[in-house]
């Protein structure tokens, strides 16, 4: 198939998985049941802080329908430390980290025990009988009473809260400021939030003899797979992953602590157990993205040509070491967004606090690097008396330069940043509206656009560059596989090396192998969930980092394209014909009409995939020579041009993704004076995802992600008291936007594609969540011209707004 | 999330629930709607061991004119009133607050004597009805008694009810003459509690002065209260806007809200002047006969 020969990608073919979805027909670890199973729930840390004086199981052990009881003391005895992976690259000092806290608890919600009855209300009742006592600390929840001289110590081992400091520099940033005709500053933040996946987390441990079986809602099943192989020393492990109530980075990390919690207490036991999260506890303990405060400067010429940023960033990472340095590190991906400025230095803190670890959320320290970009734009232009749009063009990358290289080794296949700037300007009707704004009125209307970069495809060696001596190589580039295999009655189905979280991958990928294999999409299923000994998985099986559309694509391609190769040959053969002769249509191979004038004279024209089936898999006397039986192949996929930068150099460039798609935002936005709300009256998108293999899935996509990240601009948020009590344990406390909050979105699509991927494509997992903070935060600030006041942080809640309506009155 | 172990009983008339609630004393709780007992219960902050649903008990269902006053069964729910054409011509202060309660699915299962009876600071039916000539009816084994919302409302999540007493209606007079009124509510989002809310019931003489009017305020104190001194300024008055910008700032200091994740003190003391100014707006346009929707700030 070339890229002009496509009937189905391309198109917005309907959803494989819709149907049982809105039929409730969804398959989720919760909905499977196994003999004898038994239901667990977790004791947790009613305190930020605190000493672990003693904990038994005491009285919960011999209450009624309780089966096990695992405490502390068991997790040390029983199970091994998880190694601190890839997240916690920065860690200088080992630090064990068990399922649950041992000897101390540093966060509210931290598991502590977990109790297993034969139902969920026992297990819950006899959870209020183990006996734990604690002697509370003070709780830290500010990075500046964190890094105070005289604060308590998070981690005695680290002998500071402070956990990790370290830089990446790129280019001459002195000379850039020496050059500068101004330094525009401004001090930056965004705040704690999460997708909130409907679903939380869910772990099922079957233990049978052979071996143990988790049931497990993760979206990286390596991390789940290797702590239970390393945590409970054994090998026997399979790991299954059925439909996923979404992800978003949640599924990650975190929940290997309850699959460790769950596989020792169904080893204990010997029955199977199930362990499903209530909202309260993910609310709490699942993990949330990284509060980040940033120091910005900007050395500037007075045309607003953007010399360099110097950015000190802090970290608040939370109550765990395991994730240490991940929000860091991710900056790299799009560490210059769109934007060709050459001179950079990024200084990290990342500091400890009584606070729930952070965890990667879609985009992952991209949605910071944007908002420090864009904020910075805003800012010059505004210290310049310069137009923002203009600004922002005089710094773009521009046609000319793709491929383009930036500073820190990413290799920038294609885009359009001033084309996109174009059509959303045209689209939000930019001109009509600061003409409007220019005749003055009394509503307090605000307009923002920005531009955003969405990298894609992750390079396994990317830390390496801030890490060099990191003791394992966490891997290099990606590789991924895919089966694709013609069964004996002619239909097709594919089994994909990654799990999804409802992202339509079994609905695209079909399309691929639709147009490959000339079937259309109805035929062709997927095989059902992820299964460890049966997908065909490598270091890119990851429902995160935007890794499918260039590694799970590239598979599914690949191995669609040996199987067509074998239906070739085959049909050649019993066809007495050339392959060169021969096409495939609607599930049948004939001859091309045109290559085989007579072919009527000859026999049979064409010869369908199910009789392909029949001889394929059961007839080995009408196989050619040489042919290896079945219509089945697999295929692993890398990119194509993944070197040079797949490895760090010494100057530490890298290529940290591979593809990057873009997009433009514009907001238009009222704030109400009298209360401080901001109401979104047009949201538009202008969005290059390379070549869309179904634009309704990557609308759904951008409709998913800019709902998410104009909520959390507008308020949505976890919030601490000062003794670290989250304050937020619910959807309603915690405020996510309703739909009569989210706004409208209008997109575009402009398309580049890519040159480096199988057909084109871009990413577009995390899209919209990346430049939407950015842009409310923007539009807002317009909004508040008459106050002169500066947007600088995070969430803009209407008490916020009002606030900076208030002070510079 | 599982509420500790209950029992579970369903009387069939008034006299049966109250002779349960006698029989089962302190450790019973009436079901009504549900939407705030239950999730108290999922979350293990109340462990009734009994439960009394009376859902069952027909009498208690519904509104209904009687004369000049509404009456509302302990088990008209939200939606019967957001429904309700009568509550819309002649009460729209209660429609703004039943449109403004919740969201879809708990209005159609949450009661306004429910809400009365739990007595959330920040809820929107004990704000919105003390702007109303509201009485309480409630049985107990004595027999009923009928009682003024203000003295029925005593503290944050206390009200006059007794242990084995049951609410079993709430009646609102109709106000008559040129009369209107609205409830505003300014919360973070669509279906959550109130930051802060305000009811205005204006009642216009002959020449468009306020002959008599009645302000409430929600969620700006441990209970909701009557805005005593911006009524002073405005009654008699003919309404002009520096009347309500005086009002406003009365109303701010009348507030005596606390600190959450709603708000701070000083933003929600300024919340309740905006609204009970945009109410009494609304109001106001209601007395004149305009036609006015329900404010979504
Ligand atoms: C998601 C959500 C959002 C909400 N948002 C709002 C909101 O915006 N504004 C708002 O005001 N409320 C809101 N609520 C609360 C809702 O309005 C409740 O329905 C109401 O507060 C209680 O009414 P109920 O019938 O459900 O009472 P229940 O939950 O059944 O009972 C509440 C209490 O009242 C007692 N009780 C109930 N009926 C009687 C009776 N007849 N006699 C004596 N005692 C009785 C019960 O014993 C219990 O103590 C929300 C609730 C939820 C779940």
């Amino acid at each position: 198939m070339t890229r002009s020969d496509s009937r189905y990608v391309g198109a917005s073919v309907r959803s494989k998985e819709a149907p049982r979805h809105v039929t409730g027909r969804g398959r989720f670890v919760d909905d499977l049941v196994l003999p004898r199973m038994l239901h667990a729930f977790v004791l947790r840390s009613p305190y930020a802080h605190a000493r672990i004086v003693s904990a038994n199981a005491g009285r919960a052990a011999h209450a009624t329908g309780v089966y096990g009881v695992i405490t502390p003391d068991d997790v040390v005895r029983l199970t091994t430390p998880f190694k601190p992976g890839r997240y916690a690259a920065g860690l200088r000092v080992p630090v064990p980290e068990y399922a649950t806290a041992v000897g101390k608890v540093r966060y509210v919600g931290e598991p502590v025990a977990m109790v297993a009855a034969s139902s969920r209300p026992e297990a819950e009742d006899a959870l209020e009988l183990i006996d734990v006592e604690y002697e509370p600390l003070p709780a830290i929840v500010t990075t500046e009473a964190a890094a105070a001289p005289d604060a308590t110590l998070i981690y005695d081992e680290l002998g500071t809260n402070v956990a990790w400091q370290g830089h990446v520099s790129f280019g001459d940033v002195d000379a850039a400021f020496a050059r500068a005709d101004r330094v525009v500053s401004a001090n930056l933040g965004i705040h704690r939030y999460s997708s909130t996946p409907l679903e939380p987390f869910a772990c099922l441990v079957d233990p049978t003899p052979e071996r143990l079986t988790l049931y497990c809602n993760c979206q990286n099943p390596e991390v789940v797979y290797e702590a239970i192989t390393e945590a409970l020393g054994i090998d026997g492990v399979r790991v299954a992953v059925p439909d996923v109530g979404g992800g978003f980075g949640q599924k990650i990390h975190l929940i290997r602590k309850y699959a460790v919690l769950t596989a020792l207490m169904a080893v204990q036991t010997g029955r199977p157990v199930k362990w499903i999260e209530d909202r309260s506890e993910h609310m709490m303990a699942a993990g949330h993205s990284c509060d980040q405060e940033f120091d910005v400067e900007a050395a500037v010429r007075n045309d607003g040509e953007v010399l360099g940023l110097r950015i000190a960033d802090t970290d608040d990472v939370g109550g765990s070491v395991s994730t240490l340095t991940i929000h860091f590190t991710n900056k790299l991906n799009n560490l210059f967004n769109t934007y060709r400025v050459q001179n950079l230095r990024l200084e990290g803190r990342s500091v400890l606090t009584n606070k729930c670890p952070v965890v990667p959320n879609r985009g992952i320290g991209k949605p910071g690097m944007c908002f420090i970009w864009e904020r910075m734009m805003d800012a010059v232009a505004q210290e310049l008396g310069l137009d923002p749009i203009a600004v922002r063009r005089r710094n773009l990358v521009t046609q000319d330069q793709f491929p383009y290289t930036t500073p820190n080794g990413n290799i920038i296949g294609s885009g359009d940043y001033q084309g996109l700037l174009d059509r959303a300007l045209k689209n939000i009707g930019y001109e009509d509206i600061r003409a409007q704004q220019k005749t003055g009125n009394d509503r307090l209307i605000g307009i923002g656009v920005v531009i955003g970069l969405e990298p894609g495809g992750r390079n396994a060696a990317r830390d390496m560059a801030i890490f060099p001596k990191s003791k394992q190589m966490p891997g290099a580039g990606g590789v991924e596989g895919a089966t694709v295999k013609i069964e004996k009655n002619g239909s097709v189905v594919f089994t994909l090396g990654a799990p999804s979280c409802g992202q339509s991958h079994e609905t695209t990928a079909a399309q691929i192998v639709a147009d490959v294999l000339g079937i259309p999409p109805d035929r062709i299923s997927a095989s059902g969930g992820w299964d460890s000994s049966l997908s065909p998985w490598g270091v890119s099986c990851a429902n995160s980092g935007n890794n499918f559309h260039l590694y799970d694509i590239g598979a599914v391609h690949g191995a669609a394209m040996r199987v067509r190769e074998k239906v070739l040959t085959l049909a050649a053969h019993l066809l007495k014909v050339d392959r060169s002769a021969l096409d495939l249509r609607d599930g049948i191979v004939g001859r091309v009409p045109s290559a085989a004038p007579n072919s009527s004279a000859d026999g049979p024209a064409t010869i369908t995939f199910a009789e392909l089936g029949k001889i394929a898999y059961a007839n080995q006397a009408l196989l050619p020579e040489g042919f290896e039986g079945g219509l089945e192949a697999t295929y692993y996929h890398s990119h194509p041009h993944a070197d040079p930068g797949m490895l760090p150099d010494e100057t530490g460039r890298v290529r940290a993704q591979y593809t990057f798609g873009s997009a433009a935002h514009a907001a238009l936005v009222e704030v109400d004076p009298g209360t401080g709300r901001v109401k979104v009256l047009r949201y538009v998108i202008v969005s290059d995802n390379g070549t869309m293999i179904n634009p309704s899935v990557v609308d759904g996509q951008i409709y998913g992600s800019a709902a998410h990240g104009i909520s959390v601009a507008l308020g949505e948020g976890f919030v601490y008291g000062d003794d670290g009590q989250l304050l937020t344990l619910t959807l309603l406390d915690y405020g996510k936007s309703t739909t009569l909050e989210t706004p409208r979105i209008e997109i575009e699509h402009h398309p580049v594609p890519d040159p480096y991927t199988t057909l084109g494509q871009k990413a577009a997992g995390e899209g919209a969540a990346i430049p939407s903070p950015a842009a409310i935060a923007s539009a807002v600030e317009n909004a508040l011209s008459p106050f002169g006041a500066r947007v600088r942080r995070l969430p803009l809640t209407p008490e916020r707004v009002w606030n900076l309506m208030h002070v510079s009155r | 999330m599982f509420p500790a172990d209950f029992d579970y009983v369903v009387p069939r008339s008034v006299d049966e629930a109250v002779a349960m609630l006698v029989h089962y004393g302190d450790d019973a709780k009436v079901l009504a709607g549900g939407q705030s007992l239950i999730p108290m219960m999922k979350l293990r902050i109340a462990s009734p061991r009994v439960l009394i649903d009376v859902n069952g008990i027909a009498e208690l269902a519904g509104l209904r004119r009687d004369g000049d006053r509404l009456v509302l069964g302990a088990l008209c729910r939200h939606a019967d009133v957001a429904a309700s054409p009568l509550v819309r011509e002649h009460l729209p202060l209660m429609h703004d607050a039943a449109q403004l309660t919740a969201d879809v699915q708990v209005r159609n299962r949450g009661t306004v004597a429910g809400s009365l009876a739990h007595a959330d600071p920040a809820g929107d039916w004990p704000a919105a009805l003390l702007a109303l000539d509201t009485h309480v009816t409630v049985a107990g084994p004595d027999g009923t008694r009928t009682v003024p919302l203000a003295a029925f409302l005593v503290d944050a999540y206390t009200t006059q009810l007794g242990a084995n007493e049951l609410i079993t209606q709430v009646a609102v007079g109709i106000p008559p003459g040129r009369t209107g009124g609205a409830y505003a509510k300014f919360e973070r989002r669509a279906g959550d509690f109130a930051v802060a809310s305000a009811g205005v019931q204006v009642t216009l003489d002959e020449a468009g002065r306020c002959a008599a009017v009645a302000i409430s305020c929600g969620a700006v104190a441990p209970s909701p209260f009557r805005a005593r001194a911006a009524e002073a300024m405005l009654a008699g008055q003919a309404l002009s806007e520096d009347l309500l910008a005086q009002a406003e700032h009365a109303v701010r200091d009348e507030a005596s809200p606390f600190a959450d994740t709603r708000g701070s003190v000083e933003y929600k003391r300024h919340l309740a002047g905006v609204l009970v100014r945009r109410a009494c707006v609304a109001a106001l346009a209601r007395a004149r006969g305009e036609r006015v929707d329900t404010l979504h700030l």
